[in-house]
Parts: C-alpha cells; sequence; structure tokens
C-alpha cells in the first residue's frame, strides 16, 4: 500500500502565483504513480481554481499569504489552503455554471464538479479551504 | 508560457500557447487576440496543442476573444485540445461554444 505523504508550500503574493503549485504537484505525482492521470487532472484543476479565487483576492497594497497543504494517500487527495485575503461573502451553496458567454463566475462551480468536498470556514482571522477528492486506483 | 501567432491568408490569425493557460497567463491571450483582431485579422484559431493546463480564467479569455472577434464579424475556433482541457471544457458546457476544428488548416477550410 503506498505510504501516505504530505506536502507543503507557502506563498506570498505578489510576487508568488499559482505556478508554484503546479511545479509542487510535479513532485507530488512523481511520489505517487499510483494516482490515475484523470485524478492528477481534476485535483490540480481543483487547486488551482481554488488557489486563483483566493489569490484574485489580493491587492497591490495589501498581498496575500497563504499556506498550502497537500496530503496524498491511497485513493485519497486533500489539500488545505490557509489564506490572509479578506473573507468577504463567500457563497458555495447553489452554485451553478454560468451562461457559456460569461467570462468570470466559473472557479466555484468548476472546483464543486471536480472534487468529493469543498469546504471553507474562518479560522483565528483566516480563511481555510479545503478539497477532497477520493478515488479508486 | 508562450503566445506566438502567425497570419495564414489575409484575414486568419493563429494564436498558438505553450504551457499552462491559468490565471498568470490568459490576460496575455486576451490581449494577443484583441490585437489581432485590431490588426484585421478577424478569424481567430487558438492552437492548443502545447497547452497541458488550463482553468476558468484560461477559458474566460477565450471567451473574451470570442466575443471581441465575432464582434468585429469574424470567429474564435480552437484546436489541439488535449485531454485536461477537454475535461474542463465538459465540465463547464463550453464544447459547443468554443468550436473545435480538427486542425489549424481545417478551422475555416470550409469559408
Amino acid at each position: 500500500m503506498p505510504k501516505a505523504r504530505e506536502y507543503s508550500l507557502w506563498i506570498e503574493t505578489p510576487p508568488g502565483d499559482v505556478n508554484l503549485i503546479h511545479e509542487l504537484l510535479v513532485g507530488v505525482w512523481e511520489n505517487s504513480p499510483e494516482v490515475p492521470i484523470e485524478e492528477r487532472f481534476r485535483f490540480e484543476t481543483a487547486l488551482i481554481e481554488l488557489a486563483s479565487n483566493v489569490i484574485r483576492h489580493a491587492t497591490s497594497s495589501n498581498g496575500v499569504s497563504c499556506v498550502l497543504r497537500v496530503l496524498s494517500t491511497q485513493g485519497y487527495l486533500q489539500a488545505e489552503l490557509r489564506d490572509t485575503a479578506d473573507p468577504g461573502d463567500v457563497q458555495l451553496d447553489g452554485r451553478v455554471m454560468p451562461d457559456g458567454m460569461a467570462e468570470s463566475g466559473r472557479g466555484i462551480p468548476v472546483i464543486q464538479s471536480l472534487v468529493d468536498e469543498l469546504e471553507y470556514s474562518q479560522d483565528d482571522g483566516h480563511n481555510l479551504w479545503r478539497i477532497t477528492r477520493r478515488f479508486t486506483s | 508560457m508562450d503566445i506566438t501567432t502567425r497570419t495564414v491568408g489575409h484575414d486568419v490569425a493563429v494564436v498558438t500557447v505553450v504551457g499552462k493557460l491559468n490565471i498568470v497567463s490568459s490576460a496575455s491571450l486576451r490581449q494577443v487576440v484583441a490585437s489581432a483582431v485590431a490588426a484585421g485579422r478577424l478569424r481567430i484559431v487558438v492552437d492548443l496543442n502545447a497547452v497541458d493546463f488550463i482553468d476558468s480564467s484560461g477559458l474566460g479569455a477565450m471567451i473574451s476573444g470570442l466575443k471581441t472577434a465575432r464582434n468585429a464579424g469574424g470567429d474564435l475556433k480552437i484546436t489541439g485540445a488535449g485531454d485536461q482541457v477537454k475535461l474542463v471544457l465538459q465540465l463547464t458546457n463550453m464544447e459547443r461554444v468554443l468550436v473545435s476544428a480538427d486542425s489549424v488548416d481545417l478551422a475555416y477550410a470550409d469559408a
């Protein structure tokens, strides 16, 4: 049975961006060859959408710090993102894919269609996001 | 990510994207397509053969390009979508909005 592996990354944005997460995931997939390719696509897409959503709320005068933790174990991928962005009005329930000609608004619905769980909470002044994907390999 | 543009015929712009089409790079694609349309190349083909990742910001850039081209009397098609790109197009119901051609050469072969 593959052993559980945990990875972490600290991002200060700007100047940090989601390409740092793509680079982290290269290592995750190298160490987890049992994860099917479609599951890699699903998890990476969901995680980049999530991080992009957080970074989008950074302003030039007030950046955002993020701590990312990724857990890979048999049949299970999870990412937890703790950030300092303004909480704003986070609505996860009832989100639907926007009209085909819309240029934005797909992030949260895309995440929800890719993973089994998308959770949001506030913890000690930080936003805490968690995505979980379960699969059979 | 790299973006290059070449002109085919008198009004087709082939926009070749290499790398990841995400929040970091999508603004460049918007600008490149807008510039091509402004220069009179109203029919756009976005070649995605070398794109290994796209997210909703990349989709948004292509929708922006599609609107820009159509508003000028042109169009935007895509070609070369890989498995991850196809997954995202399918999940977002964009397969009918962003029309896929079998190749760059065939994108406007019937026009």
